[in-house]
């Protein structure tokens, strides 16, 4: 009897784990749908941290003459900070892959939430019932897939570009510190994505976070180069950890934060605390956002 | 009072037992009532190059009830606090202070129960993923309001049949017109079968074709069962839809009744309305005419004047009416006696029309009383 069916409504029984796992894949599909709908967004991804890591070999290539200089001096020079690296087109390309797949976990936050409060659809998005986290948990998995799909290919175009074996270092060791840095990276982004909400301005907050975190993150030289304060601001900075963690893995080099079982807990650590803390953050300022004009006013 | 003392105990593990138990009696309950609720926010205005910040009063103590089964109206201009007061509902804005309850959940307390007992359309035809297609937008949104995936498909289905988007369901909204976009975002309004519907002026960029089969639809779904509430500029849309009409102005409820209440209210007498030049001196006449009882006159966009002039016997008064404008420097240009409508309800009570646009006027002006 349509009676029966209006006084229930649909969506008010009690959601239990399946509808909730339900509701991170809808988000998830949808999000990779739309995305597989813009041609060639994927392939340009790929080809961008070739380009980053291109242009400091090109650098370094110049600056000392001739690439067994170059190498030599950057074995040198970081030896002297910590860590001798002795390929440094690997260590380029590593650091700049690491830092696409931050930069682009980070930015995909930001930018998807702009869109949807320029489009309308963040309000029809609060109008749901579904939980904020799963949503979030949803545009998340959608943003570590991507980035992890552009990482794989820029690495195996890096790897033929700059003629590098990424595999020849301990690489399950690698993948697993990735893995467990991605919590970490959720948080931040959670906090970003607050931010980008009550600022509501995507593009100048992006641009200039996008230099800082590259600064940070050690993307073409080891943060034990910077001075001290500079330095322990760099390395309790979690993407900083992770970019470490792997290049150390995969390159045989020393951790600038000591050994494996210190950088193991100290990722532990952040997987652990900072997507709370994030999540936290954007609860705190989502409601500080409805008790003024609401998440609809862009 | 408090809501919930007046309905059944509610099991904590079943929700939907509870929500069947609610209302449908012989007596119609509140399904939504509103206590005393105010919205104060700051608002920042731009004065030669300096940037200042106001506080505006978007809702000023605000009660209302609406009725389990009703369409209920909420009419008035732009800016007047309708859609804040909607918001507030929808848990999209938190109050300044009061209290309101949705089919017998706290909305500051129960957000997720208060958004599942609701299907709403708020922004017209934005809210939509213009990259999905309109079926995958109604799939979207039915799992965000946990509505399981064999139901979900089935309502789909229905409402697609219902609402006649088979032809366009499968395209990327990005392709639709904007009437297309518009049934689609009522679409998905109803796709979690909710016991109350709102639609924030549903019809505005709908063909007059469409826009008729919706308010047939809203009708049926009202005979169906569903509590609507309709907020509208439009009067005709009051008059045809809603059982009851709260009229709101500068974020307070002027007015509140059925229309025909609401009618009855100023309707001591007959109106004229006339159209055209009206010197001040001609209008004063007029008013003190034996008979005569009172004389609104309106500016209006072509430079004319529009005048209601209320009086006991239309009939009997013409001729005077016309006599003693002509003789006081008016031109008539228009002239007939008028049905009483919830448009005149506004102007009796606020002294405007409808089609003003309140934003300003609310961050400079103190509120009305009622």
């Amino acid at each position: 009897m349509a009676g029966e069916t209006v006084a229930r409504g649909l969506g008010l029984a009690r959601p239990g784990p399946r509808t909730s796992l339900g509701i991170i894949w809808t988000v998830f599909l949808a999000r990779l749908r739309i995305i597989l709908r813009y041609k060639g967004a994927i392939l340009g991804e790929s080809l961008l941290p070739v380009v980053f890591a291109g242009l400091p070999i090109l650098l370094g290539i110049a600056v000392a003459g001739d690439e067994q200089t170059a190498a030599e001096n950057f074995f040198r020079t970081t030896a002297g900070a910590g860590q001798g690296a002795s390929d440094f087109r690997l260590y380029m390309l590593l650091g700049s892959n690491t830092f696409m797949v931050v930069s682009l976990m980070l930015w995909l936050i930001g930018y998807w939430v702009r869109r949807e409060q320029e489009t309308g659809t963040l309000e029809a998005l609060y109008l749901a019932p579904a939980k904020r986290l799963h949503v979030l948990a949803g545009v998340t998995s959608y943003t570590l897939v991507r980035a992890l799909i552009a990482f794989v290919s820029a690495m195996v175009i890096g790897s033929i570009v700059f003629q590098v074996n990424p595999l020849a270092g301990n690489f399950p060791a690698a993948l697993g510190y990735l893995i467990l840095g991605i919590p970490a990276l959720w948080g931040i982004s959670f906090i970003f994505g607050a931010l980008i909400l009550r600022i509501k301005e995507a593009n100048s907050v992006i641009q200039l976070l996008q230099w800082v975190l590259a600064f940070a993150m050690g993307v073409y030289f080891p943060v034990t180069v910077f001075p001290a304060l500079v330095r322990y601001a760099a390395m309790a900075f979690p993407p900083t950890l992770m970019n470490d963690a792997m290049r150390s893995t995969l390159l045989g080099l020393t951790s600038i934060y000591g050994p494996w079982y210190i950088v193991l807990g100290l990722m532990l650590m952040a997987a652990w605390t900072v997507p709370l803390l994030g999540y936290e953050f954007f609860l705190a300022v989502e409601r500080r956002i409805k008790k003024d004009q609401g998440v609809g006013q862009f | 009072m408090n809501l919930r003392a007046e309905y059944p105990e509610r099991p904590s593990r079943d929700i939907v037992k509870y929500v069947g138990a609610c209302g449908r009696g012989t007596m119609p309950e509140p399904i939504i009532r509103v206590e005393n609720l105010s919205k104060t926010f700051m608002s920042k205005v731009r004065k030669k190059g300096k940037r200042e910040r106001k506080q505006v009063h978007a809702l000023a103590d605000v009660s209302l009830d609406i009725l389990d089964g009703e369409i209920f109206g909420l009419l008035g201009p732009n800016g007047a606090g309708k859609t804040t007061l909607i918001k507030c509902l929808t848990t999209l804005l938190l109050p300044t202070s009061g209290k309101m309850w949705v089919n017998g959940f706290d909305v500051h307390k129960e957000e997720d129960k208060v958004r599942a007992s609701i299907g709403c359309m708020l922004m017209g035809d934005r809210g939509l993923y213009w990259k999905l297609t309109g079926r995958e937008n109604l799939d979207f949104f039915g799992a965000l309001y946990h509505v399981p995936k064999a139901p979900r498909r089935k309502r789909m289905d229905d409402l697609v049949s219902l609402l006649k988007l088979d032809e366009f369901v499968d395209r990327t909204v990005e392709t639709y017109s904007s009437g297309q976009r518009m049934i689609l975002a009522f679409a998905k309004s109803l796709i979690n079968d909710a016991p109350i519907l709102i639609l924030d002026e549903p019809t505005v960029t709908m063909d007059v074709p469409t826009a008729r089969e919706l308010r047939h639809i809203v009708k049926e779904l009202n005979r169906q069962g569903k509590t609507i509430v309709y907020t509208t500029h439009l009067m005709h849309e009051a008059e045809e839809l809603c059982d009851r009409v709260a009229i709101i102005d500068h974020g307070q409820i002027i007015a509140l009744g059925t229309t025909a209440e609401l009618k009855a209210s100023i309707r001591t007498e007959d109106v004229v309305e006339m159209e055209g030049i009206f010197p001040e001196e001609a209008v004063e006449r007029m008013r003190a005419v034996p008979g005569i009882l009172d004389v609104g006159a309106v500016a209006m966009d072509s430079g004319l004047t529009k005048l209601d002039v209320r009086c006991r016997d239309s009939r009997a008064m013409l001729s005077k009416i016309i006599e003693t404008a002509s003789g006081n420097g008016a031109s008539i240009q228009f002239i007939k006696p008028k049905e009483v409508t919830l448009e005149d309800v506004f102007i009796t009570k606020t002294g405007r029309t409808l089609s003003v646009d309140t934003r300003v006027l609310g961050e400079k002006e103190a509120p009305r009383g009622r």
